[in-house]
């Protein structure tokens, strides 16, 4: 673990990822499934951010995921910039059953693509799906996630069709919306269940895949730190914790 | 998010009297009124005098109901007790010289204090004791005394002891021992066990150490305060004593003794009674110290959840923010709930100021002025923490937000906690300063965020392990690196005071609350649904000017129905959202538009300054009502870019229908009699400071035609045709009566009113910065006089000064900004040819009219009579030349030019809401009520200009150099 920061980065990439959402859709959740491939109700809280890491074993290449994920209360909003400044990826995650969570999930996403790495990957979740899920499905969903569609499908098996019924009704949040909205905004989508784990996987994998490799290579090799380290300075030059945009685009409010 | 707040702006800096509360734990005054009594502070000069001969020079302090002493350096010794615990006060009549004092306190205590100032001070001092003493009386606080202490486990335990040594004599044991032995109030460690090993902690000897420490230097209500309590706090406080000294040490005591039953009331009063924060508080609930075996538990839940649901039930502003949990779960292991009540009271609000509301403040602030405190001593971190761009709020963020308890084993944590409530918050910073430079050399290797994070981890993982393993001497091998931080926290940082964490907050609070607002701002803009057609700047300076308005005049709080109500049935709730009422509106619409606001140009020959007022008009009710699309009584900042954006972008046809349906109250496609006079009065008041009377007579028209054309135009029942010279139809004055299609006839009959929705109503509406400050006037003759004068206060006796001066001088003139000031000079107006025949207009116009006028009960054909007869005696049109803006009252001359173009038309005018007209006017006279009287000498005076001796004038200057200062 106390390998130098430099002596890794030669073997494996690093990606600085980080996870934002209304509270309690399971962020800190999803992160755990990925980190530790376990799913536990209580946990540790989240105060500003949690740090975690996790390699991802990609074809040839090993990732090597810098997780920070956010505290989802409102009022800790302020202090979001200071974990997404530098990210290559987000995770923006909302839950299924809850419709308000996608609204906020779309002003994170908007705030992301304004004031972001310009070069970020954002993924979208839709975390619980194993709520809106057939009781027997979720085995075999995590066994062949192809199948989750189906399992989506409340109507596709008859014989399950008064329990899967029934929980059907607790999704808020249409798979197809989230998905339009997804590929409108360009997104990478995936619906997801820190619970039984279907999803978690191939949702870091994606970005993974999505995330320009050489490119953070090249700027590791060349300058101190890693890329965007440069261009962030500008805006954090007195430090503390930054507010400002990208370009500090600055004092515009006045005292009174 | 949508919110905005404008609270940040109220911060004032304490006061000192105000620090000298703080710095004694005092709980907050209650605000005058709600006091019994006045009762008057004082403080003087004394000396605490010891048995053992030690004597404390300092300064004593009667803050009724408390009693306060400190110390010169502030740290030797101390107290704060209530005077209800002051059982005897005597004068002792010892040697001359001396006025000393001896004070027996509840718990058998006997002190000396010497009050070294003077004498009449002194004596002064004593009967000002005397009387506050009587009013505890009187209020009957001595007899609580008792039954409060009977709380505290510091009474079981010196009672334990004095047992002990009674033992032997076996005699008279106090009934009271055994009764407060089960009544004393603890947290859920006595159930569920104190976190760490308690011989590790050695708790024995600390609480022997203590146990002595109470019995001699007085225990809760009256504990006194030397160096040696300072040093057992930072060797760690025993586990059962640690509640109640964390209440005494941080003043929360005294919070719980004033309120008695307060805690279980405010519970009671609420209950079953949810919103956000108790929504918030339940997801946290069980994420809240969840290793610790009573959060594993309903009890310990169930108590964490009253305690945190008080809090926010007391302070609906702040509610619940994450991290409070924590605290709360953490001190609810030594305390009860009432106690842990009274205490996350005091962390919130006076330890950890801002920190935990809404847009967190607080944090942000001291997080940056830790880090310029890390620039300060640490310079070689900071430069390479700059160089790799870490940041250190990253990692300190949650140590001063969760007081270290979610970085670091309980054990280690509390332990500092200990020193925050004795020291106060400057231990945060100095631990946090500790950290950093023990760590020192590895953090010069980290290189990002992460290695940063992954470095204080381990750290704090091994907090416990020896400092110096490697090292020969066992007393150094001894030493764990948790007591290493500890040392250089208070050695090696000793520098850190009170007094620099007060001074560095003040230093960059207005930096912290810039970018916080300016962080709303943009998150305001970024969330809007729509832009419409503005881009994000304007829609930047359409924030600014509803934060100004928010600023002006707050939207009431109550207005809005609590979060828990707008909880829709699909289980999402809404956003809480910034919306503004109407007198809020008022304002925002003066900051953007030129006829919503009355602006007088003040030229006192000093100076030259815009006053500016908000203007009050239905039309600009009307407007807010037209804008309020969902029909909540408020306007959201969307509401507003939708509004503006109907109204400012529209070209001449578009603005005709948007006037029209502005009027068009039931949006039936037609306006009625009355609210095509209601539109006629809304173009007077938007042209009321118009030069000339151009405007007043294209409205003068505009009605005339109005009734014209809708007569004309109005179906006849029986037969089609047009040109019927037989009466019109009667129609009531709130019927349908005139269309759009006749609206726009009429309006384009008319070349100004066609010029003035084509273009001048566009730029009557202006985006431009708003000054949250007072506009800077351009110092003409002043010079840098005016960068002294720094308040309101003074700006505005300075204006007072100044215009008195430009009255003495002829140079005071004041006159009204014009909405559109398109037209400087007087003119004459010009009617275009009207498009129907003769015929068609007398006979129509005439009904319409007639029937008009005997329906409303004032109209302004008799208000215009009687006024042309007086008024017109001038000849009109108004003289041109003569008219000096120092006269010039838009009013009157109002009436009078609609008088005169009734004149011209040769035909009775119509009749207008009179005592709206009325009203204007007296307002108009109260806004320059006291320029009034002046205004005729400025007048008298400017005739005479030369009649002004260079004297006069020599007076005048030295005025304006003596006077602001
Ligand atoms: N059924 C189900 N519950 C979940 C899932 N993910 C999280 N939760 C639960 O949702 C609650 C909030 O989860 P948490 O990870 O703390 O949310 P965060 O605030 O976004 O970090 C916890 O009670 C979790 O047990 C999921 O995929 N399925
Ligand atoms: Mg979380």
């Amino acid at each position: 673990m106390a390998d130098g920061a430099s002596g890794s980065a030669e073997r494996s990439v690093q990606v600085k990822l980080v996870l934002l959402g209304e509270a309690a859709v399971g962020k800190s959740s999803v992160v755990l499934r990925f980190v530790s491939n376990e799913f536990q109700a209580n946990k540790e809280p989240t105060i500003g951010a949690a740090f975690l890491t996790q390699k991802c074993r990609l074809e040839d290449r090993v990732l090597r995921y810098e997780i920070w994920d956010t505290a989802g209360q409102e009022r800790f909003h302020s202090l979001a910039p200071m974990y997404y400044r530098n990210a290559q990826a987000a995770v923006v995650v909302y839950d299924v059953t809850k419709a308000s969570s996608l609204e906020k999930a779309k002003t994170w996403v908007k705030e992301l693509q304004r004031q972001a790495n310009p070069n970020i990957v954002i993924a979208l979740a839709g975390n619980k799906v194993d709520l809106v899920q057939p009781s027997s499905t979720p085995a075999v969903a995590s066994a062949a996630p192809e199948s989750e569609d189906e399992a989506d499908d409340a109507t596709a098996t008859p014989g399950e069709a008064p329990a899967s019924g029934e929980v059907e009704s607790l999704r808020q949040v249409p798979r197809e919306e989230a998905e339009a909205y997804a590929q409108e905004a360009g997104l990478l989508f995936f619906e997801t269940s820190a619970k039984t784990g279907e999803g978690v996987v191939e949702l870091f994998t994606e970005i993974a895949k999505k995330i320009p490799i050489d490119q953070i290579l090249a700027s590791t090799r060349g300058g101190a730190g890693r890329p965007g380290a440069a261009g962030a300075r500008a805006g954090a030059q007195e430090g503390g914790v930054n507010l400002e945009e990208n370009a500090a685009k600055g004092k515009d409010s006045c005292n009174c | 998010m949508s919110t905005i707040s404008t609270h940040l702006r109220n911060f004032k800096e304490p006061t000192k009297e105000q620090q000298t509360h703080l710095f004694f734990a005092l709980p907050p005054e209650k605000p005058i009124g709600e006091k019994d009594v006045e009762l008057e502070k004082m403080e003087c000069q004394a000396s605490l005098v010891l048995s053992g001969e030690e004597v404390f020079a300092g300064k004593l302090h009667l803050l009724p109901p408390y009693l306060a002493f400190c110390s010169l350096d502030r740290k030797s010794a101390r107290f704060t007790i209530p005077l209800s615990t002051i059982r005897r006060v005597e004068r002792l009549n010892a040697r001359a010289g001396v006025y000393a004092l001896s004070l027996s306190l509840y718990h058998g205590m006997k002190f000396v204090i010497h009050i070294t100032s003077l004498r009449p001070t002194a004596d002064l001092f004593c009967s000002l004791l005397r009387d506050a003493l009587k009013v505890e009386l009187q209020r009957g606080r001595m007899k609580l005394v008792k039954s409060f202490v009977k709380t505290c486990y510091s009474e079981v335990l010196v009672a334990s002891t004095e047992n002990e040594e009674k033992e032997a004599e076996a005699a008279k044991t106090d009934d009271n021992s055994s009764s407060s032995e089960s009544s004393y109030l603890g947290g859920l460690g006595l159930k569920f066990k104190f976190p760490g090993d308690p011989k590790k902690l050695r708790e024995a000897s600390k609480t022997k150490l203590w146990t002595t420490y109470l019995k001699v230097h007085g225990r809760n209500l009256t504990l006194f305060r030397y160096a040696q309590c300072t040093r057992l706090v930072q060797v760690g406080l025993p586990n059962r004593i640690r509640g109640e000294m964390w209440e005494t040490l941080s003043g929360s005591l005294y919070l719980r003794y004033e309120n008695p039953g307060y805690y279980e009331r405010i519970l009671k009063e609420n209950e079953g009674r949810t919103n956000t924060a108790t929504e918030e508080i339940e997801k946290d609930l069980h994420r809240s110290l969840p290793e610790y075996s009573a959060y594993q538990s309903e009890e310990g839940i169930a108590s964490l959840r009253r305690v945190l649901q008080a809090y926010s039930f007391k302070n609906p502003e702040t509610g619940y923010c994450q991290a409070m949990n924590i605290l709360a779960a953490a001190i609810l292991i030594y305390m009860s709930e009432e106690q842990a009540f009274w205490l996350l009271e005091v962390i919130c609000d006076r330890l950890l100021p801002g920190y935990y509301s809404p847009s967190m403040h607080g944090t942000l602030l001291d997080q940056r002025v830790f880090e310029a405190l890390v620039h300060r001593c640490l310079p070689i971190l900071y430069d390479h923490f700059q160089h790799v761009d870490v940041q250190l709020s990253v990692a300190s963020l949650p140590w001063f937000l969760s007081l270290f308890i979610n970085s670091m084993p309980m054990v280690f944590a509390f332990r500092i906690i200990d020193c925050f409530f004795c020291m106060g918050p400057r231990v945060l910073f100095q631990v946090g300063l500790a950290i950093l430079k023990i760590n020192g050399e590895d953090l010069l290797d980290i290189q990002d965020d992460g290695g940063f994070i992954q470095l204080m981890r381990e750290y704090f993982s091994k907090l416990g392990e020896s400092a110096h393993p490697e090292s020969s001497d066992p007393r150094a091998r001894a030493i764990t690196r948790f007591q290493e931080l500890l040392l250089v926290s208070f050695r090696e940082f000793a520098v850190i005071s009170d007094d620099t964490i007060v001074s560095e907050r003040r230093k960059y609070r207005s930096e912290i609350v810039n970018s916080i607002e300016s962080f709303s701002k943009r998150s305001a803009i970024r969330n809007l649904k729509t832009l419409a057609r503005f881009t994000k700047e304007q829609a930047g300076l359409i924030y600014d000017a509803l934060f100004k308005a928010i600023c002006v005049i707050p939207p009431p709080a109550t207005a809005f129905p609590t979060p828990a109500l707008l909880t829709t049935k699909d289980g999402g709730e809404e956003r809480p959202e910034t919306r503004i009422g109407l007198r809020t509106f008022k304002v925002f619409l003066s900051e953007i538009c030129t006829w919503a606001r009355d602006e007088k140009v003040v030229t006192n020959g000093v100076s030259s300054r815009i006053e500016r007022d908000v203007a009050d008009h239905e039309l600009v009710d009307r407007l807010f009502f037209f804008w309020d699309t969902s029909f909540r009584g408020a306007l959201s900042l969307q509401d507003l870019v939708n509004g503006l954006d109907g109204v400012m972008f529209n070209d001449l046809m578009e603005n005709i229908e948007w006037f029209f349906n502005l009027h068009d109250k039931n949006k039936d496609g037609y306006l009625t009699k009355d609210e095509v006079l209601t539109l006629s009065e809304s173009l007077l008041f938007i042209f009321r400071y118009e030069v000339g009377d151009a405007y007043l007579g294209a409205v003068s028209r505009f009605m005339s035609n109005a009734f014209e054309y809708g007569d004309a135009l109005l179906p006849r029942p029986d037969d089609a045709e047009p040109n019927d010279d037989s009466t019109p139809p009667h129609i009531e004055s709130n019927q349908p009566y005139m269309n759009l299609a006749t609206f726009r006839m009429v309006v384009l009959a008319d070349e100004i009113l066609e010029s003035f929705f084509e273009t001048d109503f566009n730029s009557t509406f202006k985006l431009e910065p708003v000054p949250l400050d007072l506009p800077s006037s351009n110092p003409s003759v002043l010079g840098s006089l005016w960068s002294n004068i720094a308040t309101d206060d003074n700006k505005k006796f300075f204006n007072i000064v100044t215009d008195q001066i430009g009255r003495t001088i002829g140079k005071h003139q004041i006159y009204h900004r014009p909405a559109i000031g398109k037209i400087t000079s007087l003119e004459e107006p010009k009617a275009r040819e009207s498009l129907l025949t003769p015929t068609m207009r007398h006979s129509t116009s005439q009904a319409s009219l007639d029937n008009k006028a005997s329906e409303s009960s004032t109209n302004l054909a008799t208000a215009s009579v009687s006024t042309s007869s007086s008024l017109l005696t001038v000849d009109t049109p108004i003289p041109k030349s003569k008219i000096s803006p120092a006269e010039y009252s838009p009013m009157p001359s109002m009436l009078q030019a609609a008088a005169n173009a009734a004149a011209y038309m040769e035909r009775t005018p119509f009749a207008i809401d009179d005592a709206k007209d009325g009203d204007e006017d007296t307002d108009d006279e109260s806004g320059v009520e006291d320029d009034g009287v002046m205004d005729e000498v400025d007048a008298f005076l400017e005739e005479h200009d030369t009649g002004l001796t260079d004297a006069d004038r020599e007076l005048a200057k030295d005025l304006i150099n003596a006077e602001p200062v």
